[in-house]
Parts: structure tokens; sequence; C-alpha cells
């Protein structure tokens, strides 16, 4: 499916020359017999511009691409992508990212940025849930830099707790919102009674335990 | 005079002659010493009362015409109101009369008699010169001084006497004053004087009497005390609060008497008598209220509550409960009048009534029930289907729908047995003779099926009966299960001894080896049967360890079955009686795993019960908030257990992630029903 897209675009014949340019950046990274850049062209892309390849502004870059499986980006993704961004060499991609980054916390985006962090790490065919291990990673890459203080104590709940093997996307998007509506550390606002998560409810009974 | 228009000179004349002379009245009451005072007082009264009505009938003239037109009062009032402010009010008598009527009550408190008819003339007096005279003059004092010695007196009880003595000695004050009351006192007093009694005997000590240490509420309602309650109760009902207090203390102690009996390791040991005891806990407590309490509704609902609250402290009465049932059902109800039968089964429903968790009961009473209809262990049909109707119509058919397929496949299995034995499949010979009962998959608890080698002899009519069966009813599968079935066999020992030993299907399997061997290790049975080590090794314990069952002889002699025993028929068996039923298959109480076990199956059912609950409610409400959610899917499941919030929270989670709902983008508390 993807590949005959592929196809078709390029022969489809791009016009102008700045696509040529993101084209043949694109195939600077990509591999050749799978026509994508895989993991390890990435590495290559974050180092080229600087920036570890677990930072979090490689996920925003492709969240801006919509990319749809984790560690590959096609074509038409990064054409998307950068075209939005408005960059076609590696120097304007690296300057492009702070940018990208403002853009991204921006409220409107962030929910949005979110929620495709979780997909993002959705490798399987109907997997619905991440594992614990992978959603402290991922709650500290995109939350730790807002709301520190609540990620560091959920994640250390869900390494103690033995109820749950793995976070879904309702648990995820509570969680968020736990962050933004609810008082921390004193919790004096929230009201198991206002349908949280089970989750959450119980995040919020063992740091009672914990501090009383 | 009044026609001359002296009509004023009249009444005027009048008033100061009748003024004058009850001056000289007075003086004479006055002059009457001690006991003396009242008998004057009453006499005149009564000469007064005599004189002013022929002064009225003499005056009635000026009385119909002279008094209205001049807004007088009329003789016999006027003549009342001078008896009033000349003899009553009159300084020297005011008080010696209040101090001599209030003495004589005292002194009739007491124990003294009194002249009680002069008693109820002064006081009649009092009340004929007006209500207020009567109030302010006698009752007001009354009702006070009484306050101050009943104050006093209950004092005195209280430090001496245990909590139904006083109770008693209330009563009777109550009524004397009751009584009092009704011979010479106005009838509105009534309420008025108990209120005092009641206040000070029984309400400023309410808490001291219930707590009594040693005779107090919980000592009466231990030792069934019915009247001392029946006192207490009839005493605290006068008063506010007073039901409310014995309500409470009852409630208390039926619970910690009651947790202390669900909680007690010992009782554990014994279901039977486990439930016996919370049987006769109630009987004593419905007696309790129904002879001391007026089988007061209120006291009604608190033992409920209670029960209901003690009961589900203690996870396995479901179990119990079953188990008493299936006690019952299998012996206890022999020879019992079908009437009392009755008896027992409501009892029993009265407790499944206080169970929260109704359909672990169903689970047990529906394994008990297998047990009891395939080992025909049931002493009364009637009696199964009694209790039957009773759980339907409180349950409802889902409830008893499984459990009344048990006994449709009961009564099909005779038919097919009598059809297959009609049939040619059938050859009557020396071969043994089968009953299939056959089950429907589903109807009956799963057990797990563990087919055994069956000897060839019964095997052949197996396969007859199969064939016979599947021919009728096509596109069905039978499978065995020797597990749960029994045999007769008949056997001849050593001497000549003959029985029919009634034993189990796997018994049978390991003793029909012995028609061809006279030893057989413990290995070889195992190998010929291919019967589960741990069922195996039970069958042959009963066999061959217990004594006066033990047909069968092992070697060495021991209280346990050990992988290399090996086993001979017992020569020496003897019994008196001719049939002889080896271990049956008696329902127990589980082991702490098998109880974990069915927990856990029945936590695993109770799941798509509660999201099937959860989808009906959504599909017709569309949009509902948590706690009417949790609320709904508690009413509609309630008759079968309590599930806890958290678990519908879960449930509610889990549908939100397979997408049956989803969670209002607004308002966090809002679930959305998605079709």
């Amino acid at each position: 499916m993807r590949r005959s897209s592929t196809r078709k675009t390029a022969s489809s014949k791009a016009t102008s020359k700045e696509l040529e340019r993101i084209d043949q950046l694109f195939y600077s990274y990509a591999n050749r017999s799978s026509n994508l850049i895989d993991p390890e062209g990435i590495e290559v892309l974050c180092s080229d511009v600087e920036v570890d390849h677990t930072d979090v502004r490689i996920l925003m870059l492709a969240w801006k691409m919509k990319a749809e499986k984790q560690g590959y980006f096609t074509l038409e993704e990064w054409r998307r992508g950068l075209k939005a961004l408005r960059t076609d060499t590696v120097s304007k991609l690296k300057k492009a990212l702070p940018e990208l980054e403002k853009e991204v916390r921006r409220p409107s985006n962030f929910v949005d940025f979110y929620s495709y962090a979780f997909r993002y790490c959705l490798t399987e065919e109907k997997q619905k849930s991440i594992d614990i291990e992978s959603i402290c990673e991922l709650l500290d890459l995109v939350l730790g830099s807002q709301f520190q203080a609540q990620v560091d104590s959920f994640v250390e709940y869900l390494k103690t707790q033995n109820d749950y093997k793995v976070v879904n996307m309702d648990q995820w998007m509570g969680f968020f919102r736990f962050c933004n509506e609810i008082s921390f550390p004193d919790l004096r606002n929230y009201d198991p009674e206002l349908a949280w998560p089970l989750i959450l409810d119980n995040f919020v009974e063992w740091r009672r335990a914990k501090h009383s | 005079m009044v026609l001359h228009k002296f009509g004023e000179k009249l009444y005027s004349g009048l008033v100061s002659t009748m003024t004058h002379h009850l001056e000289v009245i007075s003086k004479s009451i006055e002059a009457a010493q001690g006991g003396l005072f009242l008998e004057e007082l009453n006499r005149k009264w009564a000469d007064h009362n005599k004189a002013l009505q022929m002064i009225r009938d003499i005056l009635m003239y000026m009385d119909r015409t002279f008094i209205p037109s001049t807004h007088k009062t009329p003789v016999h009032e006027l003549g009342l109101n001078l008896w009033r402010d000349n003899i009553i009010h009159s300084a020297k008598i005011q008080t010696r009369l209040q101090d001599t009527l209030l003495d004589l009550v005292l002194r009739e408190r007491t124990g003294e008699v009194i002249n009680r008819g002069l008693m109820r003339n002064v006081i009649k007096m009092l009340m004929d010169l007006g209500s207020s005279v009567y109030q302010d003059d006698f009752e007001k004092h009354f009702l006070e001084v009484s306050a101050d010695f009943y104050r006093a007196e209950s004092q005195q009880f209280i430090e001496c006497c245990d909590c139904g003595e006083y109770l008693k000695k209330a009563e009777r004050r109550l009524n004397e004053e009751m009584e009092r009351v009704s011979h010479y006192l106005d009838a509105k007093s009534e309420a008025k004087i108990t209120s005092v009694v009641e206040k000070e005997m029984v309400e400023s000590h309410m808490q001291r009497l219930v707590h009594m240490e040693n005779s107090g509420l919980i000592n009466m309602l231990v030792d069934d005390k019915y009247e001392d309650l029946g006192r207490m109760y009839s005493l605290f009902r006068r008063v506010p609060n007073g039901l409310f207090i014995i309500r409470d203390v009852m409630t208390s102690h039926i619970r910690s008497t009651g947790k202390q009996l669900v909680t007690d390791p010992e009782r554990l040991k014994d279901p039977v008598d486990f439930v016996q005891r919370l049987l006769d806990e109630k009987d004593k407590n419905d007696k309790i209220i129904n002879l001391a309490f007026n089988n007061d509704k209120t006291f009604q609902n608190a033992l409920n509550s209670s029960f209901e609250y003690f009961i589900n402290l203690n996870s396995r009465s479901p179990e119990f409960i079953s188990l008493f049932v299936d006690d019952k059902l299998r012996k206890g109800l022999k020879g019992v009048s079908e009437e009392d039968v009755e008896v027992v089964l409501d009892k029993v429903m009265m407790l499944f009534r206080y169970l929260q968790e109704k359909d672990v009961f169903e689970k047990y009473y529906k394994q008990h029930l297998a047990k009891r209809l395939l080992s025909g262990k049931t002493v009364s049909d009637d009696a199964e289907r009694s209790l039957i109707v009773k759980l339907k119509t409180e349950c409802g058919y889902q409830f008893t729908s499984k459990l009344e397929g048990m006994f449709t496949d009961m009564k099909t299995s005779e038919d097919t047995m009598q059809g297959f034995y009609a049939s040619s499949f059938a050859e009557t010979g020396d071969g043994p003779t089968l009953a299939v009962q056959v089950l429907t998959t589903g109807s009956w608890p799963t057990q797990p099926s563990a087919t055994c080698n069956l000897p060839a002899e019964i095997l052949g009519v197996c396969e007859k009966f199969r064939g016979y069966y599947l021919g009728t009813h096509t596109g069905r599968r039978l499978s065995w299960q020797t597990n749960m079935g029994t045999a007769d066999l008949k056997a001849t020992f050593g001497r000549g001894q003959k029985h029919e030993l009634n034993v189990s299907t796997h018994q049978m399997c390991a003793l029909m080896l012995f028609n061809n061997a006279d030893r057989l290790s413990y290995k070889e049975i195992e190998q010929a049967t291919e019967i589960p080590a741990s069922d195996l090794k039970r069958c042959l314990q009963s066999m061959a360890c217990v004594k006066g069952k033990n047909i069968l002889r092992k070697e060495p002699m021991s209280k346990d079955i050990a992988e290399d025993d090996a086993f001979f028929v017992n020569d020496k068996f003897s019994s008196k009686f001719y049939k002889v039923k080896i271990g049956t298959v008696v329902a127990q109480r589980e082991s702490e795993p098998e109880n974990q076990e069915t927990r856990q199956r029945v936590e695993e059912d109770r799941k798509p019960q509660i999201e099937a609950a959860i989808v009906r409610i959504m599909k017709s409400r569309r949009v509902l908030d948590h706690n009417n959610i949790v609320a709904e899917v508690t009413k509609q499941l309630q008759s079968r257990f309590l599930p806890s919030p958290v678990l519908i929270k879960k449930r509610i989670e889990s549908l939100i992630e397979r997408e049956f709902l989803e969670r209002d983008k607004v308002d966090r508390k809002l679930y959305r029903y998605l079709a």
C-alpha cells in the first residue's frame, strides 16, 4: 500500500525545487531497499541536527509529519512535515526545531501531541495499551518538563503497584487531565466521584496513604 | 324589689350579706383542728352549695332580668366567687388547704389509707370553682411536689435496685398515679402527672437502666426476660427517644454476638451447626420482639439489618447455608411432616434473603443438588422442588432455570432408561444393569471429567446404550462422567459371606479387577483403571482403611495409601448388614484452595453480568453520569450480589477500552453509549 503510493507520488514529478530538495534529503537518509527512513536513518538524522534520538523534539517532528509507525518515516510523511516546517536542508531543519517545540507547547496543539505520543508507541496490530515501563519513559519525555512533580510521583506509583501491567488510552488521557486540573501536591480538589479512571483513584489513595 | 327598681339594692344586699356570712364560716373552718379541717371545709361547702341553690331559686327573677341587663355576675356564680375569695383564698386557709391536700397525697403514696371520698369532694370543689382555681391552687403544686418526690425516690431506687426491679417499681408508681387521677383528681391531670412520673422515673434514668451492670437490657436479652423487656418497652415508649435507645442497644448487641458467631473459627468446622446457630439466634430474637416488643416494625427492621450485617461478614455463609440445606434434604428431614419441612425451608429462605452474594449460594447449591440427585440421596422430591419454587419467587426465573434443568434431566433419564430396556439394544441376560443419567451440559456444575477405563462387562452395556441413545437423538454427543456414578456389586468373600456392596463407579472399576487377580499393586490398579491419582487414593482408602468397610486388605497396613502398596480382597470381611455402603460422596465444606477457586469463578461470572447491566442501562439512557450508573447497576444486580463501585468502575473502563462507551469530551462525569 504504502510503497505503491510512494511510487505514485514519485512518478507524479515534483514541480517545485523545494520539493525536489526535500525528496533528496529523504533519500539521503532512507534505506535503499525499503524506501523508508528506518531507525538507523533516524539516528543519522538526529546526529546531523545535533539532538539525541530520544529527545522529545524528534517525537514532535514525528507528530508534525503525522508519522504512523514508530521508528520509520515514509516519503509522504517526510514531505508533509518538512513542507509544513518550510525546511529543505539539514541546517534549516535544525533551526526549525525550537520553533516546532514552541508550536507543540501551545495548549491547543499539546493535547493532540500528547494523545499522538501514545498512539505512536502502539507498534502492534490491535495493540491498545502500553506496558508500564514504556509509559513511564514516555510520561517523562512528554510531560516531564511541564509537570515534573506529578510525573515523578505517578511514575513512582506505577513502579511500585501490582494491579496494572499496562496503561490504556483512557488512563493516559486521564492523567493529562489530572495534571491540568488537580492541585498538586495537596490533591485537595481531587474528587473520586468525578469518574476518574480507577488507576488515578488508586494513585491518589496511594499518595495519601504515603503522606499521612 | 326588682320590679320596683330596687334591683341594685337587692343585689348589693346579697353580696354584703353573703360576704359577711362567709367570713363567719371562714372563721369556723380556720378553727377546725388538724384532720377535721378538711371535713369542716367540706361540710361548709356542701351547706353553702345548698344555700346558694335556694338563694338562686328565690332570686330567680333578678337573675333573669336585672342581672343580664346590668351585666352583673349571676347569683350562682357570684356565690362561688365569693366562696373562692373569702374561703379558699383567705390567707389562713389557702396554704393550709394546699398543704393538707398534698400531705394526704404523700401519705397515700407512702402506703397510708386516706379518706378518698373527702379528698374527691374537696378537689371537686376546687374544680367547681373554675379550672383556674383547680390548676393554681392545687394542680400546679401537686405536679411540683410530685416531681420532687419521684426525683428523690427514683434516685433512691436506682441506687439499690436492679434494672428489672426498678422497672417494676416505676410501672407500679405510674399505675398508682393513674388510679389516683381516676379516683379523685380531674381527668385532665392524668397526662400531666404521668408525664412527671415518666420524666423523673424513666427518662432521667434511661441510659443508666439500659446499661445497668448484670441486669441491664443486654442481660435481659441474653436471659430472655420477656416480662422485664416488655415492661421496659412499654415504659420507654412513653418518653421521647426511649424506644430508640432500646433499639440501638439491641442492634449493637445482636451485631456483636452475631459477629462473634460468624467469625469464630471453631464454628467454621461444622457448617450445619453454624447455620443452626444462626437460626436459633434469629428465633430467639424474633420471640423477644414478638413477646416483649409488641412486634414493633422498627425493631423487626433493626433485627433484619443486623442479621444482614453479620451474616455477610463471613464470606462462607452462602456455602454453609447450602450445606445446611444439603444436610436437611439428605437425612435431616427424614420422617418429618410436610408442614415441618416447610418451616425449615422457610427459615433457610429467610437467611438466604440476608445474603448479599446470592450468586455464590446458587453456585454451591447447584453443586450440592447435583450430588444429591446423582447419588439418589435426596429424601424428598417435594421438599427439593418446594425450595426451588421459593428461590424462584425470591430471585426470578433466571436464578433457578438451571436447577430446574437438572430435575428435568433426571426425569428424562428415567424415561430414557425405560425406553432403552424396552428396545432391542438391551438384551436381558446375566450382564450388569445400567442406569444412565443424561445430563445437559451447562445445566450441571462442570466437573473435571476424567474418564477411567471401565471393566469390559460394563463397557459393553455402555456402548449399547450409546447406540440406543444416539439412534433416537441424532446430533448429540455423549461423554461418560465416571467420577459421578455409583454401582451395586454382589460379592462373595472367602468364607462364603455374600454381600451387596454399594460403591462409586471408580471403586467398582478397582474392585472388578480382583475378579481375575488375588493381589494387585497400587501401580497395577492405576494403570488398569486410569483413575486420576488423587481420586484413586481416596477410593482405595475408603475400601481398605475404614473399619467395618474394609473389603480390601492392604500391605503394609497404614492409614494412607502409598504408591508401592499392595491390595488383596479381605477374605475375613464381615458385616452384620447384607448391603454395605462404602465411602459415599457426601458434600463437605470446601477446603481453602477449593474455596478460593469457587470465589474466583464467581468473580469471573460477575464481570459479564455487570457489563451487561451497564450496557443495558446505557443503551436506553445514551448519556449518563458515573454515580447514576453505579446506582442503577447496583439496583439491577442486588438480587444476585452486591457489586462494589470499584468493580463497576473497572467494567466501565473495560467497556471504554472496547469502545462500547466513551467519556464526554466536556463533562468528564458523563459517559456516552457508542452504538
